[in-house]
């Protein structure tokens, strides 16, 4: 799938199944987490935006992952589709910590009685936001695109170094936020009637970036093989 | 043979830096004054209690820092790029790491270094006691040598674009500096072991040189595809 036309063939192929499975699964996760669920004994029904908080802030770190790694890949061996993934894959990764930072906000107000603490974790995710930010605008800033995804990679490696320091040095600095409930290495230390849920809605995010990486990339493709004989023969002869 | 030819580069370079940096006064001078005038501005907004500015002064130090070191990091390649000596130093075949550490090494002696001096000033203003004079020094030498790092950087890769381009590239990624080299200061105020934190900012520089220069390098190179 290295090349444009054939990711283009070949993710229209997967197109319908990816859809289908990602809402679904997506839908039954949220489904169970808002209505079946039980009540949090402490918090009451205010808790139940834990089934979007926690995906989206999960999501937020791991695109950021992954853009790192097509950076690193773009940079090596010049694969023009990581390029073009790279740059598809921000916008929604800035997204998910957008939404992370906002359903935490609505969370915050009556569980601790404020919108917005200067607390460890949701100040490092305000400054992943804030590197999202500068990715997407330095992508934007250089008009030849190629030059513009290598810029973004050599960023974006910058990037995956220096976010665990700076999630460290503000460890450091403060802490309120509840420790992580989700780990997939250890036991959750949350009911697993609450788990089962969250867990569903996990995979349901992750399929559902699946979902959108590929309409955004397909776009992406089209804006810029546009003169290329393959979209050309695509779209009947329109230019 | 080899090594003598690496080190003659490195001063070749650096000689002629510094003679057309000091040949306009404006470019160690500004960052210089605008350090000063951002610290004048604390105690005029917040007022002039004694307490409060010297529990503030870490912090005020520190952003007025960032600030001035930001200022100065579009010069770093922008005029050399303009006027082909850039394009000359790529075709000559010297190594362009060495290139890339010089032009960092220059503009932390424009920026940083007058900075350090400086702060010596703004932390007298600004009531900071005379214990933590050490440890702010400290600091600063360590957290300005990497903001010119990630400043090389930020204008290697928004060359001949906006400035405000290079400073919303770079400010997000010296927060680390910034929290280390506040804790540094606040720690001493406290009388707290703050040698942990320097050793932190000592780490990241040791990483960053390598490291920051090598991308760099890569981001230069983008202009001349």
């Amino acid at each position: 799938m290295g090349s444009p036309p054939l990711f283009y063939k070949w993710s229209s192929k997967i197109l319908p199944w990816l859809s289908i499975v990602s809402i679904l699964i997506l839908g039954v996760g949220l489904y169970w987490g808002m209505f079946y669920a039980p009540t949090d004994y402490k918090q009451g029904d205010v808790y139940r935006i834990l089934f979007i908080h926690v995906p989206s802030a999960i999501l937020g770190q791991s695109i950021f992952m992954f853009m790192a790694i097509c950076g690193f890949i773009n940079m090596i061996w010049r694969a023009k589709i990581s390029g073009m993934m790279l740059k598809s894959a921000a916008p929604i990764g800035a997204s998910f910590t957008l939404l992370a930072l906002v359903t935490g906000s609505i969370w915050g107000k009556p569980t601790w009685g404020t919108w917005w603490v200067w607390d460890a974790r949701l100040t490092s995710t305000l400054i992943l936001f804030f590197i999202y930010a500068a990715l997407i605008g330095l992508h934007s800033t250089i008009e030849d695109k190629t030059k513009a995804d290598r810029a973004v990679s050599i960023l974006s490696i910058v990037g995956i170094a220096i976010i665990p320091v700076i999630k460290k040095s503000v460890d450091w600095w403060q802490t309120l936020h509840q420790p992580s409930t989700f780990t997939i290495t250890s036991s959750p230390s949350m009911s697993p009637d609450m788990y089962q849920p969250l867990l569903i809605c996990v995979i349901g995010f992750y399929l559902f970036f699946a979902l959108l990486l590929t309409l955004n990339l397909r776009n992406e493709v089209l804006e810029r093989e546009k003169n290329k004989n393959w979209v050309r023969q695509l779209f009947g002869g329109l230019s | 043979m080899m090594q003598s030819s690496i080190s003659d580069w490195l001063t070749i370079i650096l000689r002629r830096d510094l003679i057309i940096a000091f040949r306009r006064s404006s470019t160690y001078i500004t960052p210089l004054i605008f350090f000063l005038i951002v610290v004048t501005f604390f105690p005029l907004a917040l007022g002039p209690q004694e307490s409060l500015l010297s529990s503030l002064a870490p912090g005020v130090i520190w952003i007025a820092a960032l600030l001035a070191s930001l200022l100065a990091v579009e010069t770093i390649f922008s005029e050399d790029f303009r006027d082909g000596t850039l394009d000359d130093f790529f075709i000559s075949l010297e190594p362009s790491f060495i290139l890339v550490f010089a032009k960092v090494l220059i503009h932390w002696l424009i920026t940083g270094l007058p900075i350090l001096i400086a702060s010596m000033i703004a932390a007298l203003v600004l009531y900071l006691p005379f214990e933590s004079f050490i440890p702010m020094i400290f600091s600063l030498l360590l957290g300005t040598s990497f903001m010119s790092l990630l400043g090389a950087l930020g204008a290697a890769l928004s060359l001949g674009r906006s400035a405000i381009l290079s400073a919303i590239i770079v400010l997000p990624f010296s927060i680390p500096t910034l929290l280390m080299g506040t804790s540094v200061i606040s720690s001493s105020l406290i009388n707290q072991d703050f040698s942990g934190y320097l050793m932190i900012m000592g780490a990241m520089l040791a990483i960053g040189i390598p490291g920051l220069c090598l991308l760099t390098v890569e981001a230069l190179l983008l202009n001349y595809e």
